[in-house]
């Protein structure tokens, strides 16, 4: 149906390591200049099916296609990957680093070097350039880690959880460098468990739960699909219309509010209408959409 | 191919530039030069004064013989020969004698004691004394039928010094053996000349029919080059061991993986170490021929000439050729056992048997010169783990038809190969089974893996 080009395609694949199947007849489909967010928990088998993008496991049946033709050295260098399990050569200068893994992608010379200039100026990691990777943060690592990732200008952009120890300001700065590069054209595969910021961030989505995928599409789509019917509220009173199981499911409690779900029927306006009646102070009343996460727990609980 | 040229000349550079590499490099030689020279100089330290002795001469004839064989360094064993060190053949014996005589006299002062009427007893007591006042080392007792039963005595304060003793016993059998000689009424110079041993000359027999001159020294150079590759093998077997873990150890491996071929990371890791190995060999290389150089050269301007071993140069080519061929064997092997384990100290464990492999091909140079053309050697020189030193040794004994030793280095390379791939193949699998150690059939399942 998708009228982009995908730019990567998995038809069936499953992918056992021993008695243990990490990914069991995964199809999906990235499609170009979007950012595909593959979601879910711990062990669900992401990696596995990066790994099998990137041409480090080859799959145990199914197949994997990128830039529409079978996996080869060449389509390696049109992809930037940052793992989720990051690793530099600690004792190598910042610099020598980088243009090492400029090289491993074919980028060579003059260019390489421009390149690191570049990125390491805008990641405002210059004046590092000289420094021992050891002597860098945590932080500043992870930064010179996702350079690797972007500096021979992949067509293909893989993330596997990039931002986890990084501190706000440099989220925003990644975000908004991935941003640029997907109004750039650049596909992008973004990887977390982190619902909140796939959420922000991606087109596509999908779930995958222990191995097997539980749903995709685009976030609206799945947003829209969703069954559930949440309202925000903060009031004074109307406790009776609350505690009707006919109307609501179920109240979720926060600092400055409850988040109400209501039964299948109800309609969010009946629900203000008896409030109003029942002599409710209402001082916020609004849709909220589904979250992902709240969809995620949903059909993780659904599925098992 | 690129790819290639950037691990290697990362694994190169960055190991060239360490502070470790720098160090032993130039304390390599530094060291191996002292461990040459220190046990020589240990020997010539001698602590404290020249050793002094008496002699109790109970024959009369003794004392002038053996005191002139004392001082000769009593140089001449049983036999006669006299080729000491790289000799002089400008000089004559007794020339050489002398300068060997100027080097004892500082070390041993001896002195006559005359019985002059006292009793044996008496001037023994005396002695005693003298030598427990530590103002003599010991002293010599020669019986009145030395000479018949060749029998004497020494009482000293330490008879612990091995070199004393030896250097007593041949100069007192020189000079009873001078006496004896000279009291059967023979000149002792016809005996050294009839005892002269005969000097067997190898001439090779080769194809082109003029027999080539071969005095031993390609064997020695054959076992020179084995023990070379044996402690190149040992030395940076674990430079790649070392190189193979490092991404393990910092999970580098899984950006390499996605970016580069197995195979190629290995091949790039294995040449650059070795190229750093090279490096240290050469400058280590340069500096002994300087050293050698510098040395000939004074032993020259002395009058001294050295004989520089003959071995044709074709030889060379193959020392080298098959010296790459086994470093490289080995090598390869630390890689494999490199991808197969997670951490330094594990790899270390496992690569232990590797050591014993080369020593087999060592124990192998004896029954393979004894019959370099039975089938025996044939074999041993085509299996590729012995073949780079029992190859060397039928070429230097008797030089296999060339498709033998083409044949030899074929397989020994073929198997370089064959074990970089596999070694690729198990590292990139293994390393990101996530930290843990494989188990054979494991690594027979990776292998099967697309």
């Amino acid at each position: 149906m998708s009228v982009s080009p995908a730019t990567v395609v998995l038809r069936n694949v499953t992918k056992r390591f021993g008695e243990f199947t990490a990914v069991n007849d995964l199809s999906l489909e990235v499609r170009a200049g979007r950012i595909f967010g593959l979601l879910g928990p711990n062990g669900a088998g992401k990696t596995t099916t990066i790994r099998m993008i990137v041409n480090i496991f080859a799959p145990d049946s199914g197949e994997v296609k990128l830039f529409g033709k079978a996996i080869s050295p060449a389509t390696q260098d049109r992809i930037g990957y940052l793992p989720e399990e990051r690793g530099l050569y600690k004792k190598m200068k910042v610099g020598d680093q980088l243009r090492f893994f400029a090289e491993l992608k074919s980028v060579n010379g003059k260019e390489a070097d421009l390149r690191v200039d570049h990125w390491l100026d805008r990641l405002k990691l210059s004046q590092w350039k000289a420094r021992r990777t050891s002597e860098l943060s945590k932080g500043m690592q992870q930064k010179v880690q996702f350079i690797t990732s972007v500096l021979h200008k992949p067509d293909l952009l893989i993330l596997d959880e990039p931002f986890s120890g990084l501190d706000p300001v440099n989220v925003e700065l990644l975000k908004e460098i991935v941003l640029e590069l997907k109004a750039s054209g650049k596909t992008i595969i973004f990887s977390t468990h982190q619902m909140e910021l796939a959420e922000k961030i991606c087109d596509d989505i999908c779930l995958i739960n222990r191995s097997r995928k539980i749903l995709e599409g685009s976030i609206r789509e799945v947003k829209r699909a969703s069954s559930r019917n949440a309202v925000g509220l903060r009031l004074e009173g109307g406790a009776q219309v609350l505690a009707d199981q006919s109307l609501i499911k179920s109240i979720e409690r926060h600092s400055d509010g409850i988040e109400v779900l209501l039964a299948e029927k109800t309609n969010p306006q009946d629900l203000l209408k008896k409030l109003i009646d029942g002599g409710a102070m209402i001082e916020r009343f609004e849709m909220i959409e589904p979250r992902l996460n709240n969809i995620f727990i949903e059909k993780v609980s659904e599925a098992e | 191919m690129k790819k290639f040229f950037a691990i290697l000349k990362r694994e190169y550079f960055q190991r060239l530039r360490s502070r470790m590499f720098i160090l032993i490099t130039v304390l390599g030689p530094v060291m191996i030069s002292l461990f040459g020279i220190a046990p020589a100089l240990a020997l010539r330290i001698k602590a404290g004064g020249p050793v002094r002795i008496a002699v109790i001469d109970q024959t009369g004839k003794l004392y002038q013989g053996a005191y002139r064989s004392l001082m000769d360094n009593a140089g001449q064993p049983e036999s006669g020969q006299d080729e000491i060190t790289a000799a002089a053949p400008g000089k004559n014996p007794s020339e050489r004698f002398q300068q060997l005589g100027e080097k004892q006299e500082g070390r041993y002062e001896i002195e006559e004691v005359r019985l002059e009427g006292r009793p044996l007893n008496a001037v023994e007591k005396e002695l005693d004394r003298r030598v427990l006042a530590k103002e003599l080392d010991g002293y010599l007792l020669l019986p009145a039928d030395l000479l018949k039963d060749g029998k004497a005595q020494y009482f000293g304060r330490n008879t612990g010094d091995v070199f004393t003793r030896k250097f007593l016993r041949e100069a007192l059998s020189k000079a009873v053996r001078q006496q004896r000689l000279a009291e059967a009424n023979i000149d002792p110079r016809i005996v050294q000349e009839l005892s002269e041993p005969v000097q067997l000359e190898a001439l090779k027999v080769s194809a082109t029919g003029d027999g080539v001159r071969d005095s031993g020294e390609g064997f020695a150079l054959v076992f020179g080059a084995g023990f070379i590759m044996y402690l190149t093998i040992l030395m940076y077997g674990q430079m790649i061991l070392g190189a193979v873990i490092e991404e393990k150890e910092t999970r580098i491996g899984e950006i390499l993986f996605s970016s580069v071929k197995p195979f190629t990371l290995m091949m790039g890791k294995l040449v650059g170490v070795s190229l750093l190995a090279l490096t240290q060999l050469a400058i280590w290389g340069l500096a002994l021929v300087a050293f050698v150089v510098y040395g000939v050269g004074m032993l020259a301007a002395n009058g001294m000439t050295l004989n520089i071993p003959h071995v044709p140069l074709i030889h060379f080519v193959y020392f080298g050729l098959f010296f790459l061929m086994g470093y490289f064997i080995y090598s390869t092997i630390y890689a494999l056992i490199g991808s197969m384990v997670t951490t330094a100290q594990e790899g270390g464990q496992l690569s232990m048997p590797v050591v014993l492999f080369p020593l087999i091909g060592f124990y192998l140079f004896l029954p393979v010169s004894r019959s370099p053309d039975s089938s025996f050697a044939f074999w041993a020189s085509m299996f590729p783990f012995f073949s780079p030193m029992t190859m060397l040794v039928r070429i230097v004994t008797q030089t296999p038809p060339l498709w033998q030793i083409a044949l030899s280095l074929l397989l020994g390379f073929a198997t370089v190969a064959l074990v970089t791939w596999l070694a690729g193949r198990v590292y990139r699998v293994g390393m990101l089974m996530a930290g843990k150690k494989a188990s054979i059939p494991e690594v027979v399942r990776w292998l099967k893996q697309p």
